[in-house]
């Protein structure tokens, strides 16, 4: 013992205390862990239920599954719009927590331009929090099997495969179709609070223009859920097939387009710029509806660099400008059609002469035509389209009266199609002239004469040419084009349902004769033989000023800057004598109408012929017997049906 | 053994009737505990021994060795290392602020050579022993209330400041409360003690306040604090861990999902599942049953290492032992509430079942001292001998 015994009460008295002091500190630790047990009870017994909840959500995750879009077909089941397989490198924005290093890694399994890679950076740091970002499209089987394989030591990178949208044709239906594109963020803003959830799925497209945009929800579908049981990062450890919710397949779209004819009419424009619209002219059905030049439009699926963008938008030809709904351009003398049938129906005889020495004095000017036309009747004007003959039919009928016909066949309005763009144009009239000039409301009678020859305050589009075509050519509907045919196998109203037109049959009949007479022996007689023996075309040229020039007759600019040269029109319906088919086609700057436009539509007209059995039977027959007297070739009377088949010689019945 | 024999001079000197003084019981205990760990360690990595369960159990037997061994070392060696051992673990804090190891922006570590130092876990001990030698030379009366409280109440705040610079507020506060329990422990007046309680209730909100406007922590620990008071506020942010340990709790239930089927912690919901959270673990597949049988143990071992402390004769083992008790409980007690969402998270592990051996190692040492105070019970331990005052 080292310690004094003074000490040994002090010593008690530290003993003593620590002795309580431990005891009640023992007793805190047992209440602490009792409170632990206490809260464990809560946890595990009174509020499981909850928990357990909880528990499942977190482990089971409904994946969004992307529906197939609805695929678009021609009238004849040809697939102008489907979907294919496309391999993708999906970059995950909850674990890539810095993207540029992920970016690198990903550098190495596949090609990342710095410019692809400023790009990425930009859309990662914008879209929404959790939306993984595609970074690369179309891998190779190679690339997409290296990057599965290398998956663990990738974290925030994910190899998956989903449907694109491709189109087969490229750019012939671009501007009716349109395409799909990458959702914007001004999209996704006016889709509302509670957006579509396929419209924040990475590489989700939406359409943007034409039949893409205008049924994009019929042709979306509904997304399907696929219940997968995943960890705390989302990445998915079991699949259970029992839970799956399928997704509804967009629908099917069929357009009234064929083909055959829209590719050949593409085709035949090459590097022209212009349009081509056709329609049956019994069902209102446009066969084609085509605006040259075109652009790719798997390109705008895959999305443009700047680069390309720039080259399309910036190109003088205006590849994505739909040339048939949304251009406007004077008709030229393609309306003289109009003012012949408003002269017709306005008492004017048939018979009504004018004479045409090339040049006419009245009111002050000297009003020009071609060439010196002498003395023509109503239906030599239209033949020969003399425009000092229709300036003086103008002239007599007044601008209300050719308004009232033109509007009637469609011209100066817009049609309901289904897709956007149409531009109407103007059919002017004492009215108009009123409402739209405030500087000076009156129509004077000196633009009466430019109107009767399609120019002046006229401007109308390719659709409505062609629709006025096709009216001519049925004579008994005001036919409504229709370019959506069916719609989830839903037909939608046929264009044939539609009010009679208010002429008398036998002026109709006349214009027609008269159209008929343009190609036989008027402006298009070379042009517009369609080389098809019996089955011939009607139709009416036009040459539209795209500049004013002030110097006249000779100066339609055939030649010159392309950009100054005149408008190209020409309207046919074939065939003449009993019309299946109506047409109108627009070569931008393409000089006469006889020149540029009735040649082009002589090919895709045939086209159309060649495809229709009934008119096949007329052209494909055995070669008449010497012996037999046939009518001379290209006269068939009408209505008359074509002569049985006769064995071939040398064969016995 | 015959309570003559072990009053023989010399005898309880000897090696072999110190490893019968050794209390197995707390030994059980513990290695109950440790091995619960191990099976959880072995359950999270989906039935693997790799790459936790397998250490997990090797350093929990050679700990095992190392506590025996502690157990036999002479309380009094103990003693003498006192002060050195406090003065080494704040020289290392020292260091570490100067040349540390930055490990999850904290700076924590120091690194010597392949050693991985963390001196926070020496001064665990070191502040302990500090204040045991310190309070077994002063008088009761001294103790209650004095002057020289200044020296301890120093003793537990320069360190305290030091962990919390670096920044580690787990162990800041492990720190202060073990040194605070080993004042009261030591007879500080209850009048103190409650005008402290008092006056720490009453802070409470101006640090809070401080808290949210930006001082007092640093950004994740302040984050960490507001999410406590408000879990819900950001459920994938920092809300995240907290609501995920009380799914993994809660849907647990009475008898768990069952060992190994627990798809909280399988399918890693839970954050740091083998460390922090391993409790959540096993209370998601052992559920509530199995959670109480834990702390069942780690009632048992508490109350057992509080007894040998209350036997011993000196008063630097009832100090040591006891003040060592209480960090192993505050770990406890700490670490539970912080899982079950009582707390907010601060990065206090379960000790013995949560992976990690700097903590182990730690655990262990405390308890080879606990033992030892239970071997040398007897022992007198000289008021004086080597101490400053």
């Amino acid at each position: 013992m080292t310690e004094p015994a003074f000490f040994f009460s002090e010593v008690n008295q530290r003993q003593s205390v620590f002795h309580r002091r431990a005891f009640v500190m023992g007793g805190l630790a047992s209440l602490g862990l009792a409170a632990l047990g206490a809260r464990l009870a809560e946890l595990q017994i009174f509020e499981n239920t909850r928990y357990t909840t909880l528990s499942a959500s977190n482990q089971y995750n409904f994946r969004l599954v992307p529906p197939p879009r609805g695929r678009i077909l021609d009238r004849n089941g040809v697939e102008l719009a489907s979907n294919r397989p496309n391999f993708r490198l999906l970059l995950l924005k909850d674990e890539a927590k810095d993207p540029e290093a992920t970016l690198q890694a990903a550098a190495t399994l596949i090609p990342i331009g710095p410019e692809r890679h400023r790009e990425l950076l930009r859309e990662i740091a914008d879209g929404p929090r959790f939306a993984p970002v595609a970074i690369a499209d179309d891998l190779s089987w190679e690339e997409f099997s290296r990057i599965n394989v290398r998956n663990p030591e990738l974290p925030g990178l994910q190899a998956d495969m989903n449907e694109a949208r491709v189109y087969p044709f490229g750019g012939a239906f671009a501007h009716v179709i349109g395409y799909v594109s990458k959702v914007t963020a001004a999209e996704l803003k006016a889709a509302g609070p509670n957006p579509d959830p396929l419209l924040l799925n990475p590489g989700f497209r939406i359409g943007k223009q034409g039949v893409e945009k205008s049924l994009d929800l019929q042709l979306r579908g509904k997304a399907g859920g696929q219940k997968v049981e995943v960890d705390s990062k989302g990445r998915v450890v079991k699949e259970d097939p029992a839970g799956d919710i399928k997704p509804i397949p967009g629908q099917e779209v069929v357009l009234t387009l064929d083909a055959d004819v829209q590719n050949r009419a593409l085709e035949v424009f090459g590097e022209e710029s212009g349009a081509a619209v056709m329609m049956d002219c019994r069902s209102g059905d446009i066969l084609c509806l085509m605006s040259a030049p075109s652009f790719d439009a798997n390109q705008f699926v895959k999305g443009l660099t700047a680069a390309e963008y720039t080259a399309l938008a910036d190109y003088d030809h205006k590849p994505l400008f739909n040339k048939a709904l949304t251009a406007t351009y004077p008709p030229g003398s393609t309306f003289k059609t109009m003012v012949a049938l408003a002269a017709l129906e306005a008492g004017v005889p048939t018979s009504r002469t004018y004479y045409c020495g090339g040049a006419w004095s009245w009111g002050g000017r000297v009003w020009h035509c071609d060439k010196a036309h002498g003395t023509l009747d109503m239906k030599g004007g239209i033949a020969q389209s003399c425009d000092i003959y229709f300036y003086q039919t103008a002239l007599a009928i007044g601008p209300n009266a050719i308004a009232g016909v033109a509007r009637r066949f469609g011209l100066g309005g817009t049609f309901d199609i289904g897709i956007p763009g149409q531009k109407p144009g103007v059919i002017p009239d004492i009215a108009y002239k009123r409402r739209n000039f405030p500087k000076d409301p009156v129509w004077h009678p000196g633009e009466t004469p430019s109107m009767g020859i399609g120019q002046g305050y006229v401007n109308v589009n390719a659709l409505q040419l062609c629709v006025m075509c096709a009216r001519l050519a049925n004579s008994e509907r005001a036919l409504n084009p229709r370019l959506i045919q069916s719609i989830g196998g839903v037909a939608q109203p046929a264009g044939s349902q539609a009010p009679g037109l208010p002429f008398k049959p036998e002026n109709l009949a006349f214009i027609r004769e008269a159209m008929a007479a343009v190609v036989t022996s008027g402006t298009a007689a070379g042009a517009a033989q369609l080389g098809l023996g019996p089955v011939v075309m009607a139709g009416k040229t036009g040459t539209a000023q795209a500049h004013s020039y002030a110097g006249g007759h000779g100066a339609h600019g055939a030649v010159g800057a392309w950009a100054d040269r005149d408008h190209s029109w020409f309207i046919a319906f074939a065939p003449a004598d009993d019309p299946r088919y109506a047409m109108s086609v627009l070569v931008e700057h393409g000089g006469f109408g006889a020149a540029a436009a009735a040649p082009r539509a002589r090919e895709i007209m045939r086209v159309a012929l060649l495809k229709d059995p009934q008119v096949r039977s007329r052209i494909v027959k055995p070669t008449p017997l010497p012996a037999m007297p046939v009518t001379p070739p290209g006269v068939i009377p009408e209505g008359a049906a074509p002569p049985p088949p006769t064995p071939l010689p040398g064969q016995t019945a | 053994m015959t309570a003559s024999a072990i009053t023989r001079p010399g005898e309880r000197d000897r090696l072999s009737v110190k490893l019968g003084q050794i209390d197995w019981r707390l030994t059980g205990v513990i290695t109950l505990i440790a091995v619960a760990g191990g099976l959880m360690q072995y359950s999270i990595a989906g039935g693997h021994w790799q790459p936790w369960a397998a250490q997990h159990m090797l350093l929990f037997g050679a700990f095992l060795l190392l506590m025996i061994v502690l157990a036999v070392t002479d309380l009094r060696a103990w003693f003498v290392a006192a002060y050195p051992t406090y003065v080494i673990g704040l020289v290392l804090l020292g260091a570490v602020m100067v040349v540390g190891h930055s490990s999850l922006g904290a700076e924590r570590w120091l690194k010597i050579g392949p050693l991985h130092l963390q001196p926070s876990e020496i001064m665990k001990i070191g502040l302990v022993l500090a204040l045991a030698r310190f309070y077994h030379g002063l008088s009761a009366k001294d103790a209650q209330w004095s002057w020289k409280l200044l020296i301890p109440l120093g003793m537990i705040v320069v360190p305290t400041v030091l962990v919390l610079k670096q920044p580690d507020l787990g162990t800041a506060i492990l720190l202060a409360a073990t040194g605070l329990t080993v004042m009261m422990l030591a007879g500080l007046s209850l009048r103190v003690i409650i005008a402290g309680v008092v006056a720490g209730v009453a802070a409470m909100p101006v640090f809070i306040y401080l808290v949210m406007k930006g001082h007092l922590l640093k950004g994740y620990q302040a984050q960490r604090f507001l999410t406590f008071l408000n879990p819900d506020s950001d459920p994938s942010g920092s809300g995240y861990h907290i609501l995920q340990a009380k799914i993994a709790l809660g849907s647990g239930g009475i008898l768990g999902k069952g060992y190994g089927l627990g798809s909280q912690s399988q399918l890693n919901f839970l954050p740091e599942k083998q460390t922090d959270f391993i409790f959540a673990t096993l209370a998601e597949e052992f559920g509530f049953v199995g959670c109480i049988s834990i702390l069942v143990l780690y009632a048992a071992a508490i109350v057992i290492a509080l007894r040998i402390a209350s036997i011993s004769h000196s008063h630097f083992g009832r100090l040591s032992a006891a003040g060592v008790t209480a960090t192993f409980a505050l770990y406890v007690l700490i670490n539970g509430a912080m899982v079950m969402g009582l707390a907010p998270v601060v990065g206090v592990p379960m000790p013995l079942l949560s992976f990690g051996g700097t903590v182990m190692l730690t655990v262990m040492v405390a308890f080879g001292l606990v033992q030892s105070v239970r071997v040398h019970r007897y022992t007198e331990v000289s008021r004086g001998a080597g101490a400053l005052i």
